[in-house]
């Protein structure tokens, strides 16, 4: 009986454990995924119906005031009821073809095919549903119509027109940063499609965003992070000379520079600035497997990003503990399973133009209530601290010289100063012919950055590369910025 | 009146003027769930028992109103008509759980008032809810809570009279294995699980819900008796028997409460560790082999790692429950604001969903405690009971109540697979009530017996116990 009433207590003891889980469980949940589950596309509780909106959705801004989205009305035959009524339906930029360079940065709101980007993320202020309990009761009481908040977005809507211009008709993605505080200036994806008329573009992939979700091989771009784990892990990795003979077998693996190019005697520096493939398949094979997936990882990689603004796809770095030196080399120079968002590579860049922080992507800027009241005004957030101050300064070193003398020549255009890495990630394509995704990621102006980039264009006939296809369209982009006042 | 206010073409009460009244009300059930919630857990903790059945009686106060108000609320609910049948429902509730507050007041002055009120308060939550989803349920779930209410007097009377022999124990055996076989002989399929038996169209009762507490019984009995593990080989046999026929049914979630029931109970009958540690291999290696073996183990898996992956089928229940939660916010979209009739089952398996959807997580989070303090009242029956054979008996309805309402709340917001069983109380069904309050019922005939025959020796050890426990039961 003693022993029995000992047991009792035990079992009262674990089912208390059993229901703390739970209740730590749903705040965990809810406060990491709540916003994320309430914005899913199927939550049918925000949809605007046509017809009978409950809620009329607010306004989309760019940071100048732009109007990117609204809510319009029209006087339709509604086919239920058979009388003329007000529908309401949201439209896109006043020029209804302008509407695709920012298609998938603002999404779309349909009652039939649901909805997405900013649309689907923002819908909690978009239909208002942060307004306190007096301002709702207010408009229930007191207007004909109940209306959501305005969201003013981080975007240049200009900057946005300039880039979807330039980019013409390559598949592919570019993301414009503010380095201080991780504002999205711009976020393009190729191709795109119309939200103003979305039947005809639902076929293939134009509706997918390729900035955010889009998992590319890095190529040489990787190299930057190769590059701060060196100086993290390796002492006097900076005086240290390699010999580059323009290939490099590691444990029977052979991995060759551009063209089988010999670099010769070369510090990491010049191998950074000619992106010598053979020293950092050597840096990797020394660093080791766990060096670099802690370096990686410190920026970012094989983590699922919970940001408040946006959803990105996590970027992955798969290494096994039993990885061999060859797999490690080609890793190191970016070839590897190492993939990559758009996004992600834009923010590294920026960590390392803004001293070794890296920010939180902000897209949010401000949420305007009725009679233009400011509701809501959004601080920038650091994300991690990727490196040390002079790690970082060293590789903004070794980018400015890529580009003054190096792989990223092209990216040398009058009236701006950029830094940055290029790179050329090779994939067979379906007939067996070979293609390149060029990468150029940056940051300008060199002094004092305050303006990051990364840009991939997808699919490039064999010769184009980073250097001759995406550095010169990143320099225009940073200069084009640089004018709008950025 | 009735007729005056339903005239055609006229509105009674603007759409959304109700939206209002339903979205200042929220904080009124807030509050009121939270006082009875802390009136509740602070009596239901402290040691000691003495004046504690002079302060319920306000909490009783604060239900009726709960129910009240959010019936009244409810009756404006259509804008077109006042609809007086809620009106009376709210008022039916009350006068039921007046009427058995001050009966079982009089008669059965030793029963534990707390576990009543705490399961009063999760029922009223249920009809609430009912009434908004599905107002023609809301009046047969209070039928249910009535016959419950016969079930815990007939159970609160005799459970602690009989004290079952072998040969009781061996009938109740056969009688378990027959309810369990009808429905797979005689059956219909519900929502992939073929463990009803249907009387007429609009009655069917679920077998697995009563063989719980025949389980208990026989539990209970065979365990009480100390015996070496070589005895104890037929309660092995009987337990597998039960958990392959309601797998058969494909009733996993009454096959996972089974074992959990067993495993409590052989536990603190036994001690035993090596049982206990090698029954939870073997059902985990089951539920492997089941995995790879059964196509609807795998949906189910699938659905709760990544419901989002397969939103338009296999996840579409999780993920529309985690919406609704997500949706309802601290306090709640507001009683008949909210969407909960979008999530599938949101009568049955996913009424928390819809709870928290519409009452918000505080009454989400109150729930969970309502359940927790079901727990610590019930093991504290335990703990006193004359008998190891009722002290099992107790602690087995215990396990039985609260294990199954973690499993279900744990489904719903995907923090273990999801297995369809009801929320004991809340839920819509009458095998479910009627079970829940028969194992209320058997709790309180031990609670009352304990009280009535009072031995002087053990109340020093009591205490003693009481204050070990102190500790556990403050989270």
């Amino acid at each position: 009986m003693k022993l029995m009433k000992r047991n009792i207590k035990r079992g009262l003891g674990f089912i208390i454990i059993l229901f703390l889980l739970l209740g730590f469980y749903l705040c965990y949940a809810l406060v990491f995924y709540g916003d994320r589950w309430f914005a899913n596309s199927y939550n049918s509780r925000v949809r605007m119906d046509g017809w009978q909106p409950k809620i009329i959705p607010g306004d989309i801004l760019d940071r100048n005031g732009k109007i990117l989205a609204t809510t319009k009305e029209t006087k339709e035959r509604n086919p239920k009821t058979d009388e003329m009524q007000t529908y309401y339906y949201r439209s896109y930029c006043s020029e209804s073809e302008k509407a695709r360079s920012i298609a998938h940065v603002v999404g779309f709101h349909d009652p039939q095919l649901g909805r997405s980007g900013v649309e689907a993320f923002y819908i909690k202020y978009l239909m208002g549903y942060n307004n306190s309990l007096l301002e709702r009761i207010y408009q229930k009481a007191l207007l004909p119509q109940e209306r959501g908040n305005d969201v003013v977005l981080t975007i240049d809507f200009e900057l946005q027109q300039f880039i979807d211009e330039i980019m013409g008709k390559h598949k592919g993605a570019a993301v414009v940063l503010k380095v201080h505080t991780g504002e999205i200036l711009a976020m393009v994806s190729h191709p795109t499609y119309n939200p103003n008329s979305l039947s005809g573009e639902m076929e293939g992939d134009k509706l997918y965003n390729r900035a955010t979700n889009g998992l590319y091989p890095p190529g040489s771009a990787f190299k930057i992070i190769t590059a701060v784990s060196a100086l993290e892990n390796l002492e006097g990795i900076m005086e240290e000379e390699f010999i580059c003979e323009g290939k490099l077998d590691l444990s029977g693996e052979v991995i060759p520079c551009y063209n089988e190019q010999k670099h010769g005697n070369i510090n990491l520096s010049k191998a950074m600035i000619y992106s010598c493939n053979t020293v950092f398949a050597q840096l990797g094979a020394s660093l080791g497997r766990n060096n670099l997936i802690k370096t990686a990882e410190s920026f970012g990689f094989n983590q699922d990003f919970l940001f408040k603004d946006i959803k990105l796809v996590a970027s992955k770095l798969p290494l096994k503990s039993s990885v061999s030196d060859g797999k490690l080399g080609w890793t190191a120079v970016g070839q590897g399973d190492v993939l990559v968002t758009p996004m992600h590579m834009a923010m590294i860049g920026a960590a390392i133009a803004n001293d070794g922080t890296m920010m939180e992507p902000k897209l949010l800027k401000q949420v305007i209530g009725r009679n233009d009241k400011l509701i809501k005004d959004f601080e920038p957030r650091p994300f991690k601290k990727v490196t040390s101050p002079e790690n970082a300064k060293i590789i903004q070193n070794m980018l400015k010289d890529a580009v003054e003398e190096g792989t990223g020549k092209n990216a040398k255009i009058a009236g701006v100063n950029i830094a940055g890495k290029t790179g050329t990630a090779e994939k067979q394509g379906e007939n067996g012919e070979w293609k390149n995704n060029a990468w150029f990621v940056g940051f300008a102006p060199v002094d004092k950055p305050s303006l990051s980039i990364a840009i991939v264009l997808e699919d490039l006939p064999e010769g184009q590369t980073g250097g001759s296809a995406a550095a010169p369209l990143a320099a225009k982009i940073l200069k084009k910025a640089m004018e709008l006042g950025h | 009146m009735v007729v005056a206010l339903t005239g055609k073409g006229c509105e009674i009460m603007d759409g959304r003027q109700y939206e209002i009244i339903a979205l200042i009300m929220r904080y009124w059930f807030v509050a009121l769930v939270l006082l009875i919630f802390g009136r509740l857990f602070w009596e239901g903790i402290k040691k000691n028992k003495a004046e504690l059945e002079e302060h319920l009686g306000h909490v009783l106060f604060f239900m009726v109103l709960l129910a009240l108000s959010s019936f009244s609320l409810l009756s404006f609910f259509d804008s077109k008509v006042f609809d007086i049948k809620a009106a009376i429902l709210g008022a039916l509730i009350s006068a039921i759980l007046i009427f058995q507050y001050n009966f079982t007041k009089l008669l059965f002055p030793k029963f534990d008032r707390i576990l009543l009120l705490t399961v009063d308060t999760l029922a009223i939550l249920g009809f609430i809810m009912l009434q908004r989803l599905k107002p023609e349920l809301a009046f047969r779930q209070v039928e249910w809570f009535a016959l419950g209410n016969v079930a815990l007097i007939i159970f609160g009377i005799f459970a602690k009279k009989l004290t079952p022999g072998k040969r009781i124990s061996y009938a109740l055996i056969v009688l378990s294995y027959i309810l369990l076989i009808l429905p797979l002989v005689l059956g219909k399929e519900i929502a992939g699980a073929k463990n009803w038996i249907s009387l007429s169209d609009a009655f069917s009762i679920q077998p697995s819900e009563f063989v719980k507490i025949i389980l208990i019984v026989v539990l209970a009995e065979r365990l009480s008796k100390e015996k070496g593990f070589k005895d104890n080989l037929p309660i092995f046999a009987f337990v597998a028997m039960l958990v392959i026929l309601v797998v058969l049914q494909r009733d996993l979630g009454a096959a996972l409460l089974y074992f959990c029931i067993f495993m409590f109970m052989y536990y603190i009958a036994t001690s035993d560790w090596i049982v206990i540690l090698s029954a939870v291999g073997a059902a985990s290696l089951g539920s492997l082999a089941s995995y790879y073996l059964f196509s609807h183990v795998r949906v189910r898996i699938e659905a709760w790692k990544n419901p989002w992956a397969d939103i338009e089928n296999k996840g579409y229940q999780i993920a529309q429950s985690l919406i609704a939660i997500s949706s309802g916010g601290l306090i709640g979209l507001g009683l008949g604001l909210g969407s909960p009739q979008m999530i599938p089952a949101s009568r049955t398996d996913f009424i928390f969903s819809a709870i928290c959807e519409e009452f918000g997580l505080i009454v989400g989070f109150c729930v969970i405690g309502f359940y927790l303090l079901i727990a610590i009242r019930g093991t504290r029956i335990a703990l006193n009971a004359p008998s190891s054979y009722k002290a099992l008996l107790a602690m087995g309805a215990t396990v039985a109540l609260v294990i199954q309402s973690f499993v279900i709340i744990g489904g719903v917001i995907k923090m273990i697979p999801l297995t369809g069983v009801t929320m004991p109380f809340v839920s819509y069904g009458g095998s479910s009530m009627v079970t829940s309050m028969a194992m209320i019922g058997i709790l309180e005939s031990i609670a009352s017996d304990k009280n009535a025959e009072e031995d002087e020796n053990e109340e020093d050890e009591n205490e003693n116990e009481d204050e070990e426990l102190e500790p556990a039961d403050e989270d």
